[in-house]
């Protein structure tokens, strides 16, 4: 089948829970993980006669992601009920925005593995409340409506994404904004922040829309990746054998490997919209607005020029090092720590990140702690070992998360900078290899390297290299 | 008149089955309803005729402090089944 061929578009719709202590529109809390429908009230379970009224801080946290997503903000706009059925609704509608959402027309810049980088347009966002939730079992559905009410906010990009690579490296940047904004938590796994895919594929060159899938609810940045890639060619392969593609949504298998059909779209959704009535326009006045911006926690692209200036970092570096909010935390602390940024920034990004992906381990769970870190490198920087043995030593504090310390006590990886000690060292190898010696004294330098090399392996590489190198000259050209 | 077709696509998106005696029932009372809101239309809404009620900072906004409602339990006896502390409702199937 011929890929290359075709170019599919992608557009990506994510729903990120905000972090505030009660619901959207009643003073129930905010919070995962409590027993079913104890966090419930009459407003959010529908009950009639009940009202609505809207939560300052979750409108606050919805501008904050307009500003950091570089958004236009309406003053005024208008909450809208998305009218349909479903058990996990008690309402019998949503309240959302339709018409006029609050924020419009943004985007994001994200860095492709290429080295370029891509800008992606945000359409719009809007405030919305979330549904309950429903267990499908045997003998009947059960609702839980904990989450009914809780503050959201759904971010529509355009379709400006071209392939899976593009879409994932959008949602992490997007993950990465949110995060540091302290907008929304980002736990993927509990749903707080959920994303769904529109693709389609046409002929490159060709302007027209393909007929576009939705894939729903995919629940880490990997499986979107996988659940785009997988599309597209199953797109891809339904046209090149005269199939029509279908409108329909679909979701991801994660043990299969494949994209599934839930449900064919006949129609178009008739979710009769029409402004809420029991709210007011939602009203953000330009003095509240700049209270806002002037609040608004440090953004990850801030905290990239930071870093560069700070700790000297090269863009790259920076960049990676910003890439979460959590691990530019652990930097931070390394560094404040230990004092040292180039090195800081070197451990953490080639062994400490290094050793993570590895293990598929997020930096939320490393087993090597940020004072522990710092501790190790003030060791090299002390000449306590040296750099090579440090990676020894490392590599046993990431297995065991014992300190560094204990680990060179243990295994006495000391580093020997004892000129009588070495000295000692150095003469056994000269006497213990006089071809090369005589052939060093006959103008053939370049040994020098082998005579180091072996005293090294001699001490197993604890001799403290400068010292060492400058022993070894000095007792060869005696 | 509202036609046939009209008053089944409006019961299937309320999930009701109807029977022929019901249909006849609700085209004509279906036709009532619109024709009271075809009344209502001729009321003078234009932009000027129409202010809505613009409330100030402080009245339409709550802050965000949590306070649980003190009876749940009493929102949950308000259910025709209740399982797990849940909600039961029959199995939903995926409407397509
Ligand atoms: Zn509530």
């Amino acid at each position: 089948m011929s890929l290359e061929k075709y170019e599919s578009v992608i557009g990506l719709e994510v729903h990120a829970q905000l972090m505030t202590q009660s619901k959207m529109f009643c003073r129930c809390p905010n919070q995962f993980g409590s027993s079913p429908n104890t966090n419930v009230c009459p407003v959010c379970t529908g009950q009639p006669g009940s009202l609505p009224v809207i939560n300052k801080k979750a409108i606050e946290l919805g501008v904050r992601a307009a500003v950091a997503l570089s958004c236009e903000i309406h003053p005024e706009s208008v909450f809208a009920r998305k009218n349909y059925f479903y058990p996990d609704l008690p309402k019998g509608y949503q309240i959302s925005q339709y018409e006029r959402p609050y924020s419009t027309q943004g985007h994001i810049v994200v860095r492709l593995k290429s080295g370029d980088e891509k800008r992606i347009g945000i359409t719009r966002i809007h405030f919305e409340e979330d549904a309950g939730k429903s267990n499908h079992e045997s003998y009947g559905t059960l609702v839980n409506l904990n989450r009914a009410g809780v503050p959201l906010i759904e971010i529509v990009s355009e379709p400006d994404m071209r392939n899976a690579h593009e879409a994932g490296q959008y949602l992490r940047a997007l993950h990465s904004i949110l995060r540091y904004a302290d907008i929304c938590d980002g736990n993927m796994e509990e749903g707080n922040f959920r994303c769904d895919a529109n693709i389609s594929v046409r002929l490159r060159g060709t302007e027209k829309f393909g007929t576009k899938v939705e894939l729903k609810n995919i629940n880490s940045f990997k499986f979107v990746e996988k659940a785009i890639e997988y599309e597209i060619q199953r797109q891809v392969f339904a046209i090149e054998s005269g199939e029509k593609i279908i409108q329909q949504t679909r979701s991801w298998n994660s043990g299969k490997n494949v994209t599934e059909v839930m449900r064919e779209k006949e129609q178009a959704h008739d979710y009769r919209y029409f402004p809420e009535p029991d709210l007011p326009k939602l009203m953000i006045s330009s003095k509240w607005f700049e209270q806002i911006k002037k609040e608004m926690p440090e953004l990850p692209k801030e905290a990239c020029e930071r870093f560069k200036k700070a700790f000297e970092l090269s863009d790259y570096d920076a960049s990676v090092l910003t890439s979460s909010k959590e691990l530019a935390k652990y930097f931070e602390a390394v560094v404040a720590h230990c004092k040292n940024g180039k090195a800081s920034a070197n451990w953490v990004m080639n062994e400490l990140l290094g050793r993570l992906n590895a293990a598929g381990r997020e930096i939320g769970d490393t087993p090597v702690s940020e004072t522990q870190l710092a501790a190790l490198i003030k060791k090299i920087d002390s000449g306590e070992i040296s750099g090579k043995i440090a990676k020894t030593v490392f590599e046993e504090m990431f297995a065991t998360s014992k300190d560094a310390s204990s680990i060179i006590k243990d295994k006495g990886l000391v580093q020997i900078s004892d000129p009588a000690a070495l000295e000692s060292v150095v003469r056994k190898i000269i006497e213990g290899n006089p071809s090369q010696f005589a052939e060093y004294k006959a103008g053939k330098v370049k040994l020098l390297g082998f005579f180091v090399g072996q005293a090294m392996k001699e001490t197993k590489g604890q001799a403290n290299p400068a010292l060492l190198n400058e022993l070894v000259k000095k007792l060869l050209d005696s | 008149m509202l036609s046939r077709e009209e008053v089944l696509k409006i019961a299937k998106l309320a999930r009701l089955t109807l029977t022929e005696d019901e249909i006849a029932f609700y085209q004509k009372q279906l036709t009532r309803v619109l024709g009271h809101i075809q009344d209502l239309n001729q009321v003078q809404t234009s932009k000027e005729a129409f202010v809505q009620h613009v409330p100030n900072d402080a009245e339409s906004f709550r802050e965000d402090r949590a306070a649980p409602f003190a009876n749940p339990e009493g929102l949950m006896r308000n259910a025709p089944a209740v399982e797990n502390d849940s909600f039961l409702l029959p199995t939903i199937v995926e409407h397509s």
